[in-house]
């Protein structure tokens, strides 16, 4: 039986872990349950947007925010872009799943191609700061990461629930042609939409290059993390998706703490496929 | 047989034996090599497209059953000293016993379709990647097969492993054409394109969706013992690689995955075009541009080469594929409805309930319909006539209450077998299988019919009753391209060739002009003279007045008055629900 | 005239669902599309509300012309649909509901009035506000669907099948509300199955058959006619 302070301090390390695997999934769960495309490719351009940061943080000393900055602008352009290319050719949520799978394959081979399959750690004064509460050690990063995850998903919760271009994108979900009728541009949102989604991938990507050790093959072993994490949380859930990525962050973690901790990326996956089985009613 | 038959023949003959004799023609083993990873993208991406392509279901996690053959393959070689060889079939059994039970969970326990069903192969592909690289069958480090003894063609373990992937190869192509040609095939391009009705027509689609998992699972699983001594020494990171995931999609669905051949095409060509790019960083490139082709072909050629082709060999051959077939069927069997005698019950409803989420759609619904008569079902929308027609066939089931067809219980039959005991029904708004042409959706009908008719039977039966509807011109068109009107001739043609007892027609007149209304009178009487007891719904009240021996009024889940057509429709309570308070003062 | 289609035809794909119509709507009149289920009704219906394209034809509304607009924008111009099924945002409450209806611009400003006169007219759809409108009755559904598309404030009104699925009693209801939004001055095409009652209300009607208009006028002259008599009445 492991000590207690491991387990409260895999507990922590978990929650944290979940803020970030929250982020991450928020604007797939976005892009999935309002605009029903499936976007293999989420994380992907996450890792990409963690390299982008990383190498102009070592290659030109560009700090990590201002570097956020503009990953977040291109970001929003390219996700705009690529759901202009789903609505030119009325790409169906199979159809997406593959396009974006592409996408996940090539921009592992770009990063390969680029930074080859070294692993990457990005080393800044930030990286071993932490605080400790009693016996427990709180890294700031992943704290940061945690507060950022949490603030985006409270604000595109209410933004979804209040706010009036809000409450337009979730008639649009439900029946578009309906809410066409009721003066809601449909496509003007979805752009919108998908470019916010795009941007998500990226401010996610800077934390990881702040927290995680990076390596292209990691697209795959995330894969599972972030669609659990999506399902778990509901589609199109922002709250959602912040609980689930915790839930999975603290399972990973007391798995870790209690088990080799190279059965950890089976819980995921393990849960990812118990939940399918037992499909609550959401999915 | 023809002149050109034999040419054909004797070409494919001298191919083979070119193909089967090339290592032993001293080449480089360049191209021997090259060969080999052809033929086993061939096995691959076939196998990936008998489950996916044909049936539907998107596999994204194929590495798995790949990956459960070479490791039954290595682990037995390796450390039990099986013969190598006869670990292949014993690979193929383990992939396709894994596959039938995540099939069994998945089709029965959850009807998980699309994206999801691709989220769980996806999954299913890492956890065991996990367990087999924390557990001994692994252990992290790889497994060696330097040492396994192979049985030497041509002078060298190559050439067998050659050969072993020709024959895998050979295999899955003659698996899949065989599948493509038979009752499996339609069955599965039929669930493809609409589950529901392929159940109601007659396709067993538990069953063969089980079938066409095992199958795909088992060649992929085969192909993985075959590679386990091609690659010698063998890892989980390469065993499941995310390439081996896509690499079947891409090639199938660029080759074109609804055809047999299809697969073995864009195998062919995607392996040709990495091939290109050998190694180096140009791997990682290739890898890219492979990828950047998956997206160009989802969006421009969703179809694939496969179609273009065959309407390429149609153009140069010029003479139709298939001779018109001659109407030489018997007609339908002249059976008199019995008249005077005492009236036999074909279908007999007793106290029939069902409910959605809190709507009791049917309350205690009796109705015997009569041999050989045609009873008019009518009422306002939303009374429950389309849900008793859904619970007859079978496709929703009863909550209470019992259905029988001439005395026996069928209502806790699966809708194929209601479908085989000769119940037949039409969709109000047509539901055709959409990628399948006119002449494939009314044969599908006689071949899961209550008469099963082989192949042929089952294309002469449906030209039979596309002429006898008036769309024999449009039999190779798809439903797509058919109007309204056709469309609906279409549905009835369908249900006609399954050649029933009861047939049950949804509306089947809606949004017919008035020559074509009386045309499809004169055709429903003349089913009836051939013996078929006919239920229709119906809202046009003259065509109801006009066909029915009987009529039956539903409202709000309740037959509330039956007899015939001129006392029923007189009825106070009818004239009230049905026309309108308005008229029954 | 407030609206008015001349040789109008619309398709799905390649079949044409209604060929050469021509209908006109006066303001503040109500008008009845009745024929038989598949005849185009809704097809007509959902091109005046900007849901599907006319192929060929004018349509023409307040004097502009409307297959030069885009589709979200139709409502702008003072129609509002209330469309067959009802088709509510099921996962939404009836208040947001209510909202979306007034999302166009012109409407946007006097949302709580719009809410408030709404409330007024369906009471009990005030006690019902933070419910899912998925979770509602037929007949409730059918209020807020009607509510809804009030909130957008319209000059002319589309009913597409508002009795669909609801009880006698609530039928009687929901036709009492149409009387009174007619009341208000609002112009109402009426699309209904249930001829005898569309007939009742209507001012003037058209039969459509197989895409085409068969026959057109005033409710009694068109019950004199012993073709319509035995087609949609049985009698």
């Amino acid at each position: 039986m492991p000590h207690l302070t491991l387990l409260e301090q895999a507990l922590i390390s978990g929650i944290l872990a979940g803020g970030l695997y929250g982020l991450l999934a928020l604007g797939l769960s976005l892009s999935w349950g309002l605009l029903r495309l499936v976007n293999l490719g989420h994380f992907a351009m996450a890792l990409l947007a963690a390299y982008l940061t990383w190498y102009l943080g070592t290659a030109f000393a560009i700090a990590p925010w201002w570097a956020g900055v503009a990953i977040v602008v291109a970001f929003f352009v390219y996700g705009v872009a690529l759901h202009w290319v789903f609505m030119r050719f009325r790409v169906t949520e199979m159809g997406s799943m593959l396009i974006t799978f592409g996408i996940a394959v090539i921009v592992e081979s770009t990063i390969q191609t680029i930074w080859t399959a070294d692993f990457r750690r990005y080393e800044t004064a930030l990286a071993g700061a932490s605080f400790v509460v009693g016996a427990l050690y709180v890294p700031m990063l992943n704290l940061a990461a945690f507060v950022v995850a949490a603030l985006l998903a409270v604000l595109t919760w209410a933004w979804l629930r209040f706010a009036t271009i809000g409450k337009a994108l979730r008639a649009c979900a439900e029946d578009a042609p309906i809410a066409t009728a009721f003066g809601i541009n449909h496509r003007a949102l979805s752009f919108l939409l998908s470019g916010i989604c795009a941007a998500y991938a990226g401010i996610a990507g800077v934390f990881i290059a702040l927290i995680a050790t990076l390596a292209p093959s990691e697209i795959w072993t995330w894969i599972g993390v972030v669609f659990a994490v999506v399902i778990i949380g509901r589609l199109g859930n922002p709250i959602g998706a912040l609980a689930g990525g915790i839930l999975i962050g603290v399972c990973e973690a007391m798995t870790m703490a209690v088990a080799d901790p190279a059965w950890a990326p089976l819980v995921s996956f393990s849960l990812l496929i118990a939940l399918l089985l037992f499909r609550p009613r959401w999915i | 047989m023809t002149r050109q038959r034999v040419l054909e023949i004797a070409g494919l003959a001298v191919a083979a034996a070119a193909l089967v004799a090339f290592p032993a023609l001293d080449v480089p083993a360049f191209y021997v090599s090259f060969l080999y990873m052809v033929f086993f993208w061939i096995a691959m991406a076939t196998s990936w497209t008998i489950l996916s392509g044909f049936a539907g279901y998107w596999s994204f996690g194929h590495a798995a059953f790949f990956g459960a053959g070479l490791y039954t393959s290595a682990t037995l070689a390796t450390k039990f000293g099986v013969p190598f060889l006869l670990t292949l079939p014993l690979a193929a059994g383990v992939a396709a016993l894994l596959g039938s039970g995540i099939g069994f969970v998945v089709f029965r326990v959850q009807r998980l379709r699309g994206e999801l069903f691709a989220l769980l192969t996806i999954s299913v592909t890492f956890v065991i990647a996990a367990i087999i690289s924390n557990t001994a069958i692994d252990g992290g480090a790889g497994v060696n097969l330097m040492n396994v003894h192979l049985p030497e063609v041509f002078g060298s373990p190559t050439g067998t492993i050659y050969l072993l992937g020709l024959a895998m190869a050979a295999l899955s192509l003659w698996a899949a054409w065989r599948i493509f040609r038979s009752r499996l095939g339609l069955g599965l391009l039929a669930i493809h394109d609409d589950e529901d009705v392929a159940e109601v027509k007659g396709v067993p689609t538990f069953r063969y969706k089980l079938a066409a998992f095992a199958l795909s699972a088992g060649i992929a699983g085969a192909a993985g013992g075959v590679h386990a001594i091609y690659v010698g020494y063998v890892t989980v990171g390469e065993t499941f690689e995310i390439t081996v995931t896509m690499y079947p999609v891409v090639m199938s669905i660029l080759g074109g995955a609804r055809h047999w051949l299809g697969p073995a095409l864009g195998a062919t060509i995607v392996t040709g075009a990495l091939y290109g790019f050998a190694s180096g960083p140009e791997a990682s490139l290739g890898r890219a541009g492979i990828a950047l082709g998956l997206i160009v072909v989802v969006l421009l050629l969703p179809g694939g080469v496969m179609p273009g082709l065959i309407r390429l060999r149609h153009a140069l051959r010029r003479a139709p594929d298939r001779v018109a077939p001659a109407p030489g069927l018997a007609a339908v069997p002249k059976q008199c409805p019995a008249q005077g005698a005492t009236p036999v019950v074909a279908l007999d409803c007793r106290g029939i309930c069902k409910t959605f989420g809190g709507v009791q759609a049917l309350k205690d619904v009796d109705l015997a319909v009569l041999e050989g008569e045609i009873l008019g079902l009518v009422g306002p929308n939303g009374s429950g006539k389309s849900t008793l027609i859904n619970v007859v066939t079978g496709h929703h089931r009863l909550d209470r209450g019992t259905i029988a067809l001439a005395g026996a219980r069928i209502d806790a039959l699966p809708a194929h077998g209601i479908a085989r005991l000769g119940i037949a029904r039409t969709y109000q708004i047509p539901r055709p299988f959409n990628r399948l042409s006119v002449l494939d959706n009314v044969a599908l009908a006689a071949r899961f019919g209550p008469l099963a008719r082989g192949r042929a039977d089952a294309y002469a039966e449906a030209a039979h009753w596309l002429g006898y509807t008036g769309i024999a011109r449009r039999a190779d068109a798809l439903p797509g391209q058919l109007n309204l009107h056709e469309r609906k001739f279409l549905e009835l043609a369908r249900a006609l060739a399954a050649r029933p007892r009861i047939l049950l027609l949804d509306e089947v007149l809606s949004g017919l002009n008035h020559t074509e209304i009386d045309a499809a009178l004169d055709l429903i009487r003349d089913i009836r003279a051939g013996g078929t007891t006919i239920v229709f719904v119906e809202h046009l009240m003259r065509a109801v007045v006009a066909l029915s021996d009987r009529v039956a009024v539903l409202n709000d889940g309740a037959v509330i008055a039956i007899g015939t057509p001129h006392e029923t429709m007189r009825e106070a309570e009818v004239v009230k629900v049905y026309l309108g308070k308005a008229h029954a003062s | 005239m407030l609206l008015e289609a001349q040789n109008l035809s619309v398709g799905y794909g390649g079949a044409p669902a209604i060929t050469d119509i021509s209908i006109a709507i006066d303001a503040g009149e109500i008008v009845a599309v009745i024929g038989p289920n598949g005849a185009g009704k809704s097809t007509l219906v959902n091109c005046i509300a900007g849901l599907l394209r006319p192929q060929a034809g004018r349509l023409r509304f307040a004097g502009g012309d409307l297959a030069a607009v885009a589709a979200h924008r139709i409502c702008g111009q003072g129609i509002a649909l209330v469309p067959e099924g009802r088709r509510l945002f099921a996962g939404m409450s009836v208040q947001e509901n209510l909202e979306i209806g007034a999302y166009r611009r012109g409407a946007r400003q006097m949302q709580l009035e719009g809410i408030e006169r709404v409330y007024a007219l369906f009471p009990m759809l005030r006690l019902r506000r933070q419910q899912m409108a998925g979770t509602l009755s037929g007949g409730q559904q059918q209020m807020v669907a009607i509510g809804r598309a009030l909130m957008a404030r319209p000059r002319l009104l589309l009913l597409d099948e508002p009795s669909l699925g609801l009880a006698p009693s609530v039928v009687e209801e929901v036709f009492e509300v149409v009387r009174a939004i007619h009341a208000q001055g609002i112009a109402i095409l009426l699309v209904e199955q249930n001829v005898a009652l569309a007939l009742a209300i209507a001012d003037r009607a058209y039969v459509l058959e197989e895409g085409r208009i068969v026959a057109a006028g005033v409710p009694a002259a068109l019950l004199a006619q012993s073709r319509i008599r035995e087609a949609y009445l049985g009698l």
